[in-house]
């Protein structure tokens, strides 16, 4: 038995029953402790069995510039100027599983993007069309098409694991402890304690990344340097692009309405002028039929 | 040898307007040749295509659309080239079209601002000046054409959005819906004309031909360029 699905693409109602109660899960990312071992990179590629990725060289330790259809799981490095000193900084760049996810906002096809009720979100990759929507509705440039299979693919938070009480791959993989996976407010609570931790020890401006733009995400990362997310190529406020949801919250129904209110426009046009035609019969028109 | 079924007479109205028009055949004069009704239902065709086609991608509410053609990955792999056969044949139908459409001037202005095509959907405007196509007509021809680049160029974003940055994209989906929705409001009411409200005008698009009566009531000047006859009263 699958979980229960708080959210889903494309539905004309919502599909929550609320049978069941879920707590809502969370990934825990520590940057300030991450070594760049990649032990999570290799996790994530044999527990979900997607084949080796050609590595790309761009000058640094990065496995490849970016995510990838077939690789859901990129230790970022940048390197930045810091009062005088280097900062090496390292992120796991993941789907960030958002509770209002942009992606599911975006999708058209029912059903192909589900947000479970523990807030994980998933691709269903048979009910995907490959139409590429939810890269436009994404604020963390998180899902990939994949040309061969013509379907979207990104993070599962291991949804398969998590139903049956593991944890996610990387996370079991993880030889430094700066992963975790929990409940998300226990997440929370390890991540500001962690955050007040490095604000006694220099690191005034730390904090913990719950972005509220996109109502907080289940994946919590804490920053060293948490007035620049930016360093760490995550979006200082990222929301659902405006635009994606004036198209599918207000264009799609009143556009749909109108198209409606048009025919509906003209049966009542009918009733009320009816036919216009030629009136009298002095012509000759024998082939125009009779009405 | 006494058959049942006379032998049928030959339709000679239907014979000239395999290649001639806006020619008196006994009764009737041929509106549209065989090559302006084919140019005319391949336009339809595809436009019904993208419309079937995209109305399930557009919004669950139509969902049902896409069984019409195997499911809703069928839908998305057969919509941009029917778009792009949609476009195709609108620029046919624009260049073949193009030289009865140019308004003369101050037209739009007397459809649009001062009320024209209002007083016409009314059936009190006087068409007896009106030549082959009115107003209404032209801009809807215009408009037809104006809306197939839009939905090309916002479909061709949306069709290869690895190509464009997000915005972009994100403003092609809104482009492309409002053109959509204002384009299907369009052809609700083209449709409605073309059968219901007027009469003798389907006939137009598939025998070819409308009848003299038709012609005098709805497009006066062209009737008289047509049949050489002078102007009543």
């Amino acid at each position: 038995m699958s979980l229960e699905i708080r959210r889903s693409s494309a539905a004309v109602l919502g599909s929550l029953s609320g049978m069941r109660k879920l707590p809502t899960v969370s990934k825990y990312i520590d940057t300030t402790t991450c070594i760049g071992c990649k032990a999570c990179e290799v996790a994530c590629q044999e527990w979900n069995d997607l084949p080796v990725v050609a590595t790309k060289q761009e000058g640094s330790y990065q496995t490849l510039p970016t995510l990838h259809a077939q690789y859901w799981n990129l230790i970022k490095f940048s390197e930045r100027d810091v009062d005088g000193g280097i900062a090496w900084l390292m992120r796991k760049d993941q789907c960030m599983h958002c509770d209002e996810p942009g992606c599911l906002a975006a999708c058209p096809a029912p059903g192909a993007i589900v947000q479970y009720a523990n807030g994980i979100v998933d691709v269903n990759a048979d009910r995907c069309i490959g139409c590429g929507y939810c890269e436009t509705g994404c604020p963390f440039d998180v899902p990939r098409f994949h040309k061969t299979t013509g379907k979207m693919a990104k993070c599962t938070l291991c949804v398969d694991r998590v139903e049956v009480g593991l944890e996610p791959a990387c996370i079991k993989a993880c030889p430094t402890g700066c992963l975790h996976f929990g409940t998300k407010d226990d997440m929370v609570a390890l991540g500001m304690l962690r955050v007040d931790q490095l604000k006694a020890n220099g690191f005034a401006q730390a904090s913990l990344y719950d972005p509220k733009g996109v109502g907080g995400t289940s994946v919590v990362t804490v920053l060293a340097h948490g007035d620049h997310p930016d360093w760490y190529g995550l979006p200082a406020d990222p929301h659902v692009p405006i635009l994606v949801k004036f198209w599918k919250s207000v264009l799609r129904p009143l556009g749909a309405a109108a198209i409606f209110g048009a025919v509906i426009g003209a049966f009542a046009h009918f009733t009320k002028y009816g036919r216009k035609e030629a009136a009298g019969t002095d012509d000759d028109d024998t082939n125009l039929p009779t009405v | 040898m006494s058959s049942a079924n006379p032998p049928r007479p030959i339709d000679r109205a239907v014979i000239a307007a395999q290649s001639r028009e806006d020619v008196v055949v006994g009764n009737e004069i041929v509106r549209h040749n065989r090559a302006s009704r084919l140019i005319h239902w391949t336009v339809s065709v595809t436009f019904f295509l993208c419309l079937f086609t995209g109305m399930p991608i557009w919004t669950p509410v139509f969902g049902w659309m896409a069984s019409l053609f195997g499911g809703l990955t069928v839908c998305r792999v057969i919509h941009p080239w029917a778009g792009l056969a949609f476009f195709l044949s609108t620029i046919v139908m624009f260049v073949a079209w193009l030289g009865d459409m140019h308004l003369a001037p101050g037209e739009r202005r007397e459809w649009v601002s001062e009320g024209r095509a209002m007083r016409y959907m009314r059936y009190e405007t006087d068409d007896s000046d009106v030549g082959k196509y009115n107003g209404g007509q032209k801009l809807q021809f215009w408009l037809v054409c104006l809306a197939a680049l839009g939905l090309l160029l916002s479909g061709l974003l949306m069709w290869f959005p690895e190509l464009f940055p997000a915005i972009l994209r994100q403003l092609a989906y809104i482009i492309h819906d409002v053109t959509f929705i204002l384009f299907a409001i369009l052809i609700v009411f083209h449709i409605y004309l073309g059968t219901a409200a007027e009469p003798g005008t389907f006939g137009s698009m598939t025998r070819g031909t409308v009848t003299k009566a038709w012609a005098r009531l709805h497009h006066g000047r062209w009737y008289r360029d047509v049949t050489g006859e002078e102007r009543e009263r």
